[in-house]
């Protein structure tokens, strides 16, 4: 037993030292803790840690396998994603302990405060007090004990798991049920009380999921496949996509789910155009080696950045709404361009992680397929607040392709209509965001950059938000970016475009002082070198590709993604339909379109009369639209006036 | 977006230490808020006379404004007893009998004031609460008790006038510091606004500050004001207020913000994070509650 002790060493000393000990096999016992931050986060080894006084928040956090004993209170987060291990907490724990735990067995000796157990998957979450408002929130999977009350809305939007409450039970949330507990629950609970020798003589009641919210009533059905630009057709009035959404909302009487984006046409980059005549674009052979394009991403804080060829990454794109192939072709695919891919929500495949070179893991507020283990082989870790198709909304995942394996990953049951939560249990706020990402490069050892992803919507405020939070890079996704599911509704009308949005976060930047060093990643309706080349002079630092990776591998944009069904095998978890994807061929396909990024990008940064894609400028671009001009503030040079029409992409 | 604490001593003693105290949880919890720091403290009331602390920057206007403010007091009759700048701060001890909140609107009129109380004086500016200290030695306040509160701006600037804490400006001695949004901002603003009330910042939580004071000047008590909150504010919160004797809380229903509170013989101290707690009494485990979702208290001295 070694003794580390927090009056002497910070907690980021502390815990690289505990991680050592952990693999040295060495148990630890923790003095003065002072309820610090961020004790133990990230260990991964059956060791045991005392700490002997109160610890706050995440402790225990993304941790697998160790056994912690805090003597008086926690904080909020106790045990965040836990995999599995022990935690006995002596006093009270603050809200959302256990919050998306995957296994390991949490006690609490005292009360616990609001949410107890969001999210969680696996595992047992005991209380010996009383619980708070809304335990079991959200709850996937796992059981939680309360021998005291149960606090008002108790299971509020529970999918599984259940709850046995000892006390009284309060008042119960939307969608939860009382229900009788078998013979084999209640030894269950008995013997797990017997274990860790918590005296308990009462009855429970128990509560789980009452089936009304875990389906829409009626599914999304196949629709005759629409092209997209028909689809996204001239008529204003009457086209084929009001037509077809009539029709779907004639047969499931709701509002309309779809993948892709919006169909309004926006004020976009085609709005803008080059400033100087590039009719001698073609002059160099070989541009590509005559112009540096190689960028380094989010070593702002000290950590291991990212290294691009180019600056392009690919946006992320959840496994789940794509199908394993798919993820596994675009990562090798960001492989042979030496990008950057990323996991999006759902979590990260073996495939997928050996394929990539470079691969950003990403966290949504489900907490779904995140782990400590992928966190620790992963190049980048990333914070999903929202993205462009659907500011403020979770992402859709329908029954249909919540197959048995991609619910195992995810933790979730199976066959659901899966409506990912919107709000990350542990980020309320821009403060609390803060220790979140602290705990993340604790748990990683500072190694990682730390990302932001932002849908626009108050683009100046999150701006400064996200850049106080200390993160490393922030990828803002304007409302022409698509989506795997969403409402039809929401993608067509809410969001900001991302013309605007980059603007507007250019502005933030300029106003505390911080263009310098902040870099952005942009995306939202990319789909070829010319237009990443004006969001790069408009101020980006790279940008982002997603509808356009899909649909160079194969996507033949027939807005069926959410169905489950696709004939592509792209947006897909059915085997028979995944069967006609070859991720090999579609990864060649993919590499030859980024290759075609690279050369637009290299011939008009060079046609420019630049030899560093850092040199481009607002001063590039002129305005062909009156919208554009007032969006950009970028002269107004309407085609046929006396300076050149835009480049057409080759 | 922000940390808060708050602490009372219960008794008077030789050595109160409520601004060192109040640092000092503000230190442990500026992770919460690093664009400004402000203290809400509380020094003995002297009869007929106010205090007072005004913005009046560091420039070439700074002479210009506290020529305003004193020509201001002097139209309203307040003499100044005792002046001094300090930090971007111009402060005053005046002597004033008159009615504090059209004399304060009047003042408003003419200068950026911070607080007005006989015992209440507010400090705040941008940087930590060492940077604050350095500038306006906030570790000297002896008090019975205060509020102090940590920012990340998310909406409004980062500006010395829209950190906290804020005072229900027109009514003496009231204070308050929020962690949260208040979502009816502006229906309860303009509803306050028709009854003559005035508002100096955009800031949602200067709303539970004058909202809390149009209570208590209707005779209200603090405690039955903290209650009505409750149902009358829409959105996040975790407040806490003081007056010229208590200090009080109050946490919406949905539990989003944080809040945890010690209390012994001696003291009350309530915090966003108990680390704040801890730096009061380093290498101990405290026993600390977590209030209700809902629910409010008050405390106030007992000498
Ligand atoms: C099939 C699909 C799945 C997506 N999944 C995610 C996701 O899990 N996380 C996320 O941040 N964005 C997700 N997005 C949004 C993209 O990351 C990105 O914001 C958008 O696609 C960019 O615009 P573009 O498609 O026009 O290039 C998804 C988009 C698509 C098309």
């Amino acid at each position: 037993m070694v003794t580390i002790d927090l009056a002497q060493i910070p907690v980021r000393d502390a815990n690289e030292q505990i991680r050592n000990y952990g693999e040295a096999g060495e148990d630890v016992e923790v003095i003065n803790p002072d309820a610090r931050h961020h004790i133990g986060v990230g260990l991964t080894s059956p060791i045991s840690v005392h700490v002997k006084g109160s610890a706050g928040y995440f402790c225990a956090g993304l941790t697998d396998q160790a056994t912690f004993y805090i003597d008086n209170n926690v904080g909020w987060g106790l045990g965040d994603n836990i995999y599995s291990g022990t935690v006995v907490v002596g006093g009270n724990a603050g809200a959302i302990p256990a919050i998306g735990i995957r296994g390991a067995e949490i006690i609490i000796k005292g009360n616990m405060g609001s949410r107890a157990g969001q999210v969680m998957k696996a595992g047992t979450l005991l209380c010996a007090g009383n619980a708070n408002f809304m335990a079991g929130y959200m709850l996937y999977g796992g059981r939680i004990i309360i021998l005291g009350d149960s606090g008002e809305r108790v299971g509020e939007d529970m999918t599984g798991g259940e709850i046995f409450v000892g006390g009284k039970v309060q008042d119960l949330g939307s969608d939860a049920k009382l229900t009788d507990m078998t013979e084999a629950e209640h030894d269950s609970v008995r013997e797990f009380l017997d274990r860790y020798e918590i005296p308990f003589k009462g009855n429970f009641q128990k509560i789980v999921n009452a089936g009304q919210k875990l389906r829409y009533g009626s599914p999304e059905r196949q629709m005759r496949s629409i092209p997209f630009f028909t689809f996204s057709g001239a008529s204003p009035y009457w086209n084929p996509k009001v037509q077809e959404d009539i029709h779907i909302k004639s047969q499931s009487g709701r509002y309309r789910i779809r993948g892709y984006g919006t169909a309004r046409a926006l004020p976009h980059l085609s709005d803008l155009a080059f400033a100087k005549d590039l009719s001698r674009i073609n002059d160099s052979a070989d541009v590509i080696s005559k112009v540096h394009m190689y960028t380094e991403i989010g070593g702002l804080n000290g950590a291991n950045p990212l290294k691009l060829s180019m600056p392009v990454m690919v946006s992320p794109m959840s496994y789940g709404a794509l199908s394993r192939s798919t993820k596994h072709a675009i990562g090798l695919a960001s492989a042979m361009s030496d990008i950057a891919e990323n996991t999006g929500e759902g979590g990260m495949s073996d495939a997928q992680r050996s394929a990539a070179k470079q691969l950003i893991f990403q966290c949504l507020g489900g907490r779904l397929g995140w782990n400590i283990h992928d966190m620790k082989r992963a190049d980048g870790l990333e914070i999903y607040i929202s993205q462009g198709a659907k500011p403020g909304l979770g992402g859709q995942l329908m029954a249909k392709k919540v197959t048995k394996e991609l619910a195992d990953i995810r933790g979730i049951p199976a066959g659901i209509d899966l409506r990912s939560p919107s709000r990350h249990p542990d980020i309320l706020g821009a403060d609390d965001l803060v220790i979140k990402v602290e705990e993340f490069r604790e748990a990683t050892g500072y190694r990682l950059p730390v990302s932001v992803k932002l849908g626009a919507g108050r683009v100046r405020d999150d701006i400064k938000i996200a850049v106080k939070d200390g993160f490393d890079f922030i990828e803002l996704d304007g409302m022409q970016g698509s989506t795997g599911a969403g409402s039809s509704e929401v993608i067509d009308f809410v969001g900001i475009p991302t013309l605007a949005a980059i603007i507007e976060a250019e502005e933030a930047l300029a106003e505390i002082g911080r263009r310098q060093d902040t870099q952005i990643v942009l995306m939202g309706g990319m789909r070829d070198g010319v237009d990443a080349i004006k969001g790069l002079c408009l101020g980006a630092d790279a940008i982002g590709f997603g509808t356009s990776v899909i649909i160079a591998g194969g996507c033949i944009a027939c807005m069926q993604c959410h169905v489950g069904q696709c004939v592509t095998g792209i947006a897909t978890q059915d085997p028979n339909h995944e069967k006609r994807y070859k991720p090999e061929i579609e990864a060649q396909n993919i590499h030859r379109f980024f290759e075609s990024v690279r050369w637009q990008i290299a011939a008009i940064t060079h046609a420019l009369g630049y030899d560093d894609v850092r040199q481009l400028n607002r001063g590039d671009l002129v305005a062909l639209t009156p919208e554009a001009a007032a969006i950009t503030g970028l002269p107004y040079r309407p085609v046929g006036s006396e300076s050149q029409s835009e480049v057409l992409a080759s | 977006m922000c940390g808060i604490a708050g602490i009372l001593f219960k008794h008077d003693t030789p050595e109160l230490t409520t601004g060192k105290a109040l640092i000092n949880m503000l230190d442990g919890c500026q992770h919460r808020g690093p664009d400004s720091t402000g203290f809400a403290l509380y020094e003995a009331a002297h009869t007929g006379q106010l205090r007072l602390r005004f913005f009046v920057g560091e420039d070439e206007e700074t002479d210009d404004s506290i020529q305003r403010i004193r020509q201001a007091l002097a139209e309203h009759h307040a003499t100044i007893v005792e002046e001094e700048v300090i930090g971007n701060n111009y402060r005053a001890i005046v002597d004033f009998t008159g009615n504090l909140q059209k004399f304060s609107y009047a003042i408003e009129h003419a200068a950026k004031v911070i607080s007005i109380g006989a015992s209440l004086e507010i400090v705040k500016d941008v940087g930590s609460a060492d940077d604050v200290d350095k500038r306006y030695e906030v570790n000297k306040f002896q008090g019975s008790h205060g509020l102090g509160h940590v920012r990340l701006a998310t909406e409004s600037d980062v500006k010395p006038e829209a950190s906290h804490p804020f005072w229900a400006t027109g009514f003496a001695d009231i204070a308050i510091v929020h962690n949260g949004q208040i979502t009816n901002y502006w229906k309860m603003r303009r509803r306050l606004e028709r009854r003559g009330f005035e508002f100096t910042t955009d800031n949602d939580s200067e709303l539970i500050a004058v909202y809390l004071a149009d209570k208590l000047s209707q005779g209200i008590t603090l405690k039955a004001a903290l209650r009505t909150s409750i149902d009358d504010l829409d959105g996040t919160f975790s407040f806490l207020v003081s007056t010229a004797n208590e200090i009080g809380y109050a946490k919406d229903r949905l539990a989003a913000k944080p809040m945890v509170m010690y209390e012994n013989e001696d003291l009350v101290a309530v915090a966003s994070e108990e680390v704040s707690l801890n730096r009061l009494f380093p290498g101990q485990a405290l026993q600390t509650k977590e209030p209700l979702p809902g629910t409010y208290a008050t405390w106030s001295r007992s000498i």
